[in-house]
């Protein structure tokens, strides 16, 4: 048969693409459990990360399990809804994303460390080019931060990337969500600046768009929080 | 506003050579006069702002996950995602194949002086590379994504024409034997992207 | 049956020094230099790089007589996508730290101007083995230039090997310092530059006449 004719052509290519489709749909059959799997974990390291635990990926599940105590879901109001509670990748606590319209509420994770309790709770925004997240761990009273977590979809390397580095991660222990009473969250400042009425940490340099949007995320992410930090801080007086 | 601001970040701050080194066999290879690598800029910047609004439509509507809820319900969990790459690549090639044609047909003299780099572009990494950053990027509409696509096509241009001025200049120095041609052309790259890395943190 | 007699372990091995893709073909210096900051994700890199290469270059050799000349190219990123479509969901599954270190630079893989050259120059052209073998050596040629930069600049930059402190910590307490600027970008371009100089230096007919 002609190589060149328009007929070969035509079954060539449709050939072609069908065993790729075939080849590339069954790859990634074979491989989504454990690609799943691996997602799951990165979570887990990530919360983990916000209580300043660094666990490998190995011991990350033996970790989480250990520590986390329970996981639920929170309505507006800040009350547990029930049902909802566990802490398998399975369980709703733990595959609901913040953000996502269909959630019946938000997630919650409740940690023991050293016998005290710590509430952990997620967050999302924007940054400069994608979006970003976090975890922040806050002690039982409601608005010390014990520590936090961020990550990024793709900041540009070297200068908003380094809101995932300890030096930045590590300014929010011992900082206070309240101040006299009312919710004011935690101010990202370029370095050098001052904030009169909320607790501040130093932004990144060269890394102005995405130190807002981390700004940004703490004051609304962790606001949706805000009756339930503020239960907190009632039953705690 | 948010669209300028996109345009003069990729140009600067996130040029596609000087913080990602995208497109850099071209473009050490077309950078000898300023006359080519302009032309070469202009045909990446075309491909550019055309191929990335293309694939973000086929990525929102097609192959995100969930993203062909609108055939129905039962279409709504399904996730495409493991094709993109190969639906891109294949969208670009396509797409540049198509350019050459409608331009070798309606404008000869077009092509005989873009015609040459056209082919090279289907596999410079700086179009497949628009693509995937779009893609992780997640740009809110299709006109952001034309934006990113129009300012890393500048920026590119930008880069290459430097270059080649740079390498205008060069023929009159003296540059050590065993660094000739190509290694100062990498020392040159790398001062031009140490240069551009002040543009950090320019914000409009 | 000798596997290597003199012609096919010159494909082999040509690519390592005098033939290298990288500094001497000037090919495939896009896509990976970014993600050269430390020595681990160089090494995935320069792995998946010689395993795509090697194997699109077999397959391609295999069709290079059914494949209709006009969808030539087009044939050519099909089987490449497929291959970096695999290699990227291997690594999701198994390497997902690095993966996510990675980023969009294994997709980047596709457009790797090494593999369209060596398919176009080679694979086209040549049987399956010596193509299996040419893969093999310019993904190595590659891969160890890859290598080298991301040992400078993991070592120069933070003091680590594979993530582990090399540098003893009685150097930083007589006032060694790690090179920050090494982390930054430019510094891949650099360092190729210096392996390109050395390189050339040692062999005198690959200089340039000219700038």
């Amino acid at each position: 048969m002609n190589r060149e004719s328009n007929v070969y052509t035509i079954i060539y290519s449709v050939v072609m693409v069908v065993i790729v489709a075939l080849g590339l749909a069954f790859t990634h059959q074979v491989l989504s459990d454990k690609q799943i799997a691996n997602e799951n974990i990165d979570k887990m390291q990530q919360i983990l990360r916000s209580l300043n635990i660094d666990a490998s990926a190995d011991e990350a599940q033996e970790a989480f399990s250990k520590l986390i105590q329970n996981a639920y879901l929170i309505n507006d109001q800040g009350e547990k809804l029930d049902g909802t509670e566990g802490i398998s990748p399975d369980d709703p606590a733990f595959s609901t994303e913040l953000g996502d319209s269909s959630a019946e509420g938000m997630p919650v994770y409740e940690a023991e460390i050293d016998g005290a309790t710590k509430y952990v709770i997620p967050m999302s925004g924007a940054g400069l080019w994608g979006s970003i997240w976090g975890y922040l761990a806050v002690e039982a009273e409601g608005s010390t931060i014990y520590g936090a977590e961020f990550d990024h979809a793709g900041e540009t390397p070297g200068l908003g990337a380094e809101i995932a580095d300890t030096p930045f991660k590590g300014q929010f222990k011992g900082k206070s969500l309240f101040r006299d009473g009312e919710f004011r969250s935690i101010a990202v400042v370029k370095p050098g600046r001052t904030v009169a009425n909320r607790d501040y940490v130093d932004g990144i340099s060269g890394g102005t768009i995405t130190s807002q949007g981390v700004d940004n995320m703490l004051l609304e992410s962790v606001g949706e929080y805000k009756s339930f930090l503020e239960n907190l801080n009632a039953a705690n007086r | 506003m948010e669209a300028i601001n996109l345009i003069v970040r990729s140009i600067f701050v996130d040029n596609m050579i000087f913080a990602y080194f995208l497109g850099m066999c071209s473009f050490l290879a077309v950078s000898k006069n300023v006359k080519t690598a302009l032309g070469l800029g202009v045909a990446v910047t075309f491909v550019l702002v055309i191929t990335l609004p293309l694939n973000y439509l086929l990525e929102t509507h097609v192959l995100k996950a969930g993203a062909l809820a609108w055939l129905g319900d039962e279409y709504a969990t399904m996730d495409l995602s493991v094709f993109s790459l190969l639906i891109f690549i294949a969208v670009i090639a396509s797409f540049v194949q198509l350019v050459e044609m409608v331009i070798e047909r309606f404008s000869p003299a077009l092509y005989s002086s873009l015609g040459i780099f056209l082919p090279l572009i289907a596999v410079n990494c700086a179009i497949l590379g628009g693509s995937l950053f779009m893609q992780q990027r997640e740009f809110a509409n299709v006109g952001l994504a034309t934006a990113y696509g129009f300012g890393s096509g500048i920026g590119w241009l930008l880069a290459i024409v430097g270059m080649a001025a740079i390498r205008e200049k060069l023929e009159y120095s003296n540059v050590p034997k065993p660094l000739k041609g190509l290694g100062i052309t990498f020392i040159i790259t790398a001062l031009m992207a140490i240069g551009f890395m002040s543009f950090a943190g320019i914000d409009i | 049956m000798a596997l290597l007699n003199s012609k096919t372990k010159a494909v082999l091995l040509g690519p390592l020094s005098k033939n290298n893709p990288v500094i001497v073909q000037v090919l495939g210096i896009c896509s990976a230099l970014a993600v050269t900051s430390k020595l681990e994700p160089s090494l995935v890199m320069a792995i998946a790089v010689v395993l795509v290469t090697a194997f699109a270059n077999v397959i391609i050799s295999l069709l290079r007589n059914s494949i209709p000349n006009r969808i030539r190219i087009i044939v050519q990123l099909v089987v490449v996508a497929s291959l970096v479509t695999i290699v990227s969901e291997v690594l999701k599954a198994f390497a997902y730290d690095v993966n996510k270190q990675l980023s969009v630079f294994v997709g980047l893989i596709v457009t790797n101007c090494i593999l369209m050259g060596r398919l176009e120059a080679f694979a086209l052209g040549n049987g399956p083995w010596p193509s299996f073998l040419d893969g093999i050596g310019n993904g190595l040629g590659y891969g160890w230039i890859l290598v080298v930069v991301g040992f400078f600049r993991e070592l120069l930059g933070s003091g680590t090997l594979m993530d582990i402190q090399v540098i003893p910590e009685s150097f930083y307490e007589v006032g060694y310092e790690n090179n920050g600027l090494m982390m930054l970008a430019p510094m891949a371009i650099l360092l190729v530059a210096c392996i390109i100089w050395v390189h050339r230096a040692q062999n005198k007919e690959l200089q340039e006449e000219s700038n």
